[in-house]
């Protein structure tokens, strides 16, 4: 973010012809929001393999971010942001369609009573 | 979008001949993965209607797994961008199934609504003929007087000297719960009668408590006390001439005097 870095990327290109990544830390704190909402919801890695999928790529992003490597931490964490929005949304999914099957339990029940009200 | 992928697959045939190294097996076949999905998205109106946003970046994120596909030494590159481009697909499918559950939802709340309204008519509908049904009991059971509706218990459901109501009252008194819960505003007046044998205190007593007992009833089995007005009237007002046992056991009587429906009950004696 400051221009330090960005001077050394723009020396290294220069260099070597091949792209430094800055440190993406704004990306992993995007990731790390979206498996924070992923958990709200009441995803979990027992149940979601995107979610596990998710965990696992954000752990890879945090030790390539030790390690420096950041054009790695970006990818892994780029990928484990939408693997846990992905997670989140299938859960959504499914919660809505209980309510749909909740629904449709009254109905059926609120048919059979009128129904034997009118054989009553 | 076909026309460049159909580019770039040019380009990317002119790059496989040329150094073979251009593309890696492994990022073709993502990209084909993720133009199909994204094909699919992108042609499903719902899709389009409910996750517009989340088809604009599969196809941006397609797009650039497109253009790196043409560079050398990008296979890891294309390969995560057209991973990014499959998962915003997915997405965008969950949110428009999200999006059509909001709309099922919404129709199904409202056949619920109507249901239960019709199933609440039909209840209260059968109330009303039980309400009728049992209003035509009482009547039967009760006749019409300058008083308003009377009903008469007659001495047979008290034993004698006693003002404990006996279990052959109970189908009447039932009835009369019944008929009272139905008919939320009305009221009743119980009011006990003897015969002239024995003192007037004892009379006025007795009368007293057996109309109080019938009262007590009807409370216990869920009336407002305040809807139950007591009196004992004694050896005052026979139906019948004292002279007989026939007479004077017709004398002994509780009687349940019913306001009209709004509440308005005669005065009393």
């Amino acid at each position: 973010m400051t221009f330090r870095p960005l001077l050394a990327a723009l020396a290294v290109v220069a260099l070597a012809g091949c792209a430094a990544d800055p440190a993406p830390n704004e990306q992993l704190r995007l990731t790390r929001q979206a498996l924070e909402q992923a958990n709200a919801v009441g995803a979990v890695a027992e149940e979601s393999a995107e979610l596990k999928w998710a965990e696992d790529k954000f752990a890879r992003a945090e030790a390539d971010m030790a390690e420096q490597s950041y054009k790695g931490a970006r990818m892994q964490a780029e990928q484990a942001e939408l693997d846990a929005r992905l997670a989140e949304a299938q859960v959504l999914t499914r919660k809505s369609q209980e309510q749909l099957n909740v629904l449709n339990t009254r109905i059926t029940r609120l048919r059979k009573q009128l129904q034997l009200g009118e054989a009553q | 979008m076909s026309r460049l992928i159909h580019g770039v697959s040019a380009l990317l045939l002119a790059g496989a001949m040329l150094g073979g190294c251009a593309t890696h097996p492994n990022s073709e076949l993502a990209l084909q993965q993720a133009g199909g999905d994204f094909q699919k998205v992108k042609e499903d109106a719902n899709v389009l209607r409910f996750a517009p946003k989340d088809v604009i970046r599969a196809g941006e994120s397609l797009a650039r797994a497109d253009r790196l596909s043409s560079y050398w030494g990008s296979g890891a590159d294309v390969e995560h961008y057209a991973y990014l481009s499959r998962r915003y697909s997915a997405i965008a499918r969950e949110h428009t199934e999200q999006g059509l559950n909001a709309e099922r939802g919404a129709k199904l709340e409202l056949e619920r609504q109507r249901l239960q309204l019709a199933l609440r008519e039909s209840k209260l509908s059968s109330v009303q003929q039980q309400g009728k049904w049992l209003e035509e009991q009482i009547t039967s059971l009760a006749t019409q007087t300058d008083r308003g509706l009377v009903m008469t218990l007659g001495d047979v459901l008290f034993d004698t000297g006693d003002a404990e109501l006996k279990n052959s009252a109970n189908r009447t008194v039932l009835k009369i719960v019944q008929f009272l819960q139905l008919n939320p505003k009305r009221v009743v007046r119980i009011e006990g009668y003897a015969d002239n044998t024995g003192g007037e205190q004892e009379n006025l007593r007795l009368s007293r408590d057996r109309a109080q007992s019938v009262a007590d009833v009807l409370v216990d089995l869920g009336i407002d006390e305040k809807r139950v007005q007591v009196e004992g009237y004694g050896d005052q007002y026979p139906v019948e001439a004292n002279a007989s046992e026939r007479g004077r056991a017709q004398n002994r009587r509780v009687e349940i005097v019913f306001s009209d429906a709004k509440g308005q009950l005669g005065a009393a004696r």
